[in-house]
């Protein structure tokens, strides 16, 4: 998890599986962006990192932007990865892990009541996403693709 | 074989002769995957003893060349008494050498890639994996199966992601038995 005020850009490169979430207040201009690689945190689990999670990442990142001055019902999500990069034939679990962390990024911002303003999700290629917390302009990059402002 | 009393619930744990082990394991099976590519190439392939690493994700995606270099990769996944996931990154200088061989002619890019040259990737990659796999299977007598390998040509981190989340759960750290062909 990374987050700036005022400026300052934030940047998650090659995003496959994973989930890269942009989360903005326009108005106190913070911005944060979290790389969440699995749905949920298991009840059980003793790892330390909850930003690995979509769950307790998004809300753990919520928090932290509260701390340095933005308002919760201001903020608006911007999300992009979640790719399926192989193509596996019985694959199981392996194939769809990209699904499920959408699945769960979107359930855990629905329930904190954050809308999501643009999204590049799905499909089976990376994705380098950068933030811009002057002006809340998302941009990706990706393989033999042009570049996709969001 | 492994007996119970060697279990370990972190790579950290692993002494000695557990890495010595899996050097051992490496090194057969690069030798294994080196003949199969020197045939099937008509090259002479040599390769360095490997080395056991174990890293941080991050780590091994800048060891290997940063998350946005772009990497053909060919995945296998393995099931019976032995499950997991293989995968097999190859750079652009390695497959412009196959593509030589193979009379396909050199390309300048990735994106020149078509269907053919992606067969002839797969194919390669495919017999690397399973002679790989087989000398490991014969050495621990474990019998392993392998499903048809999937193919990828992207971004490096995009493709980590995939042994780093399907182990997420289990572990932060990769172990690399790094061999090379030379």
């Amino acid at each position: 998890m990374k987050f700036t005020r005022m400026e300052g850009r934030l940047i998650t490169y090659a995003l496959g599986s994973c989930v890269g979430v942009c989360l903005y207040d326009p108005i106190a201009k913070v911005g944060a962006m979290v790389h969440v690689m699995l749905p949920q945190k298991l009840e059980n689990s003793v790892d330390s990192n909850v930003f690995k999670f979509a769950d307790t990442g998004i809300r753990a990142t919520i928090r932290k932007m509260e701390v340095f001055g933005a308002v919760k019902r201001r903020l608006i999500a911007k999300i992009a990865g979640g790719a399926k990069m192989f193509d596996i034939p019985g694959g199981g679990s392996l194939g769809n892990i990209g699904q499920r962390n959408i699945e769960s990024v979107r359930q855990t911002l629905k329930a904190e009541g954050i809308p999501i303003v643009a999204e590049d999700v799905g499909s089976n290629y990376a994705r380098t996403l950068v933030f811009d917390c002057t002006n809340g302009q998302g941009n990706i990059r990706s393989f033999g693709r042009k570049e996709v402002i969001f | 074989m492994v007996g119970e009393t060697m279990k370990i619930n972190s790579y950290q744990e692993m002494n000695g002769f557990a890495i010595d082990m899996f050097r051992e394991i490496g090194s057969i099976g690069t030798g294994n995957a080196a003949t199969a590519l020197s045939q099937t190439l008509s090259a002479k392939i040599s390769m360095s003893l490997p080395e056991v690493k174990i890293m941080g994700y991050n780590q091994v995606i800048d060891f290997l060349g940063g998350p946005e270099k772009i990497v053909a990769a060919v995945l296998v996944h393995m099931t019976g008494e032995f499950s997991g996931i293989m995968l097999y990154l190859l750079d652009f200088n390695f497959v412009n050498i196959v593509f030589e061989r193979l009379s396909l002619g050199k390309i300048e890019h990735f994106e020149e890639i078509d269907e053919m040259r992606a067969s002839a990737i797969a194919e390669i990659s495919n017999i690397i994996i399973s002679s790989y796999a087989n000398a490991v299977a014969q050495l621990s007598s474990i019998s392993i199966n392998l499903s048809v390998p999937a193919m990828a040509i992207n971004m490096l981190g995009g493709i980590m992601s995939v042994p780093m989340i399907e182990y997420g759960y289990t572990t932060d750290k990769i172990m690399i038995v790094d061999g090379k062909f030379i």
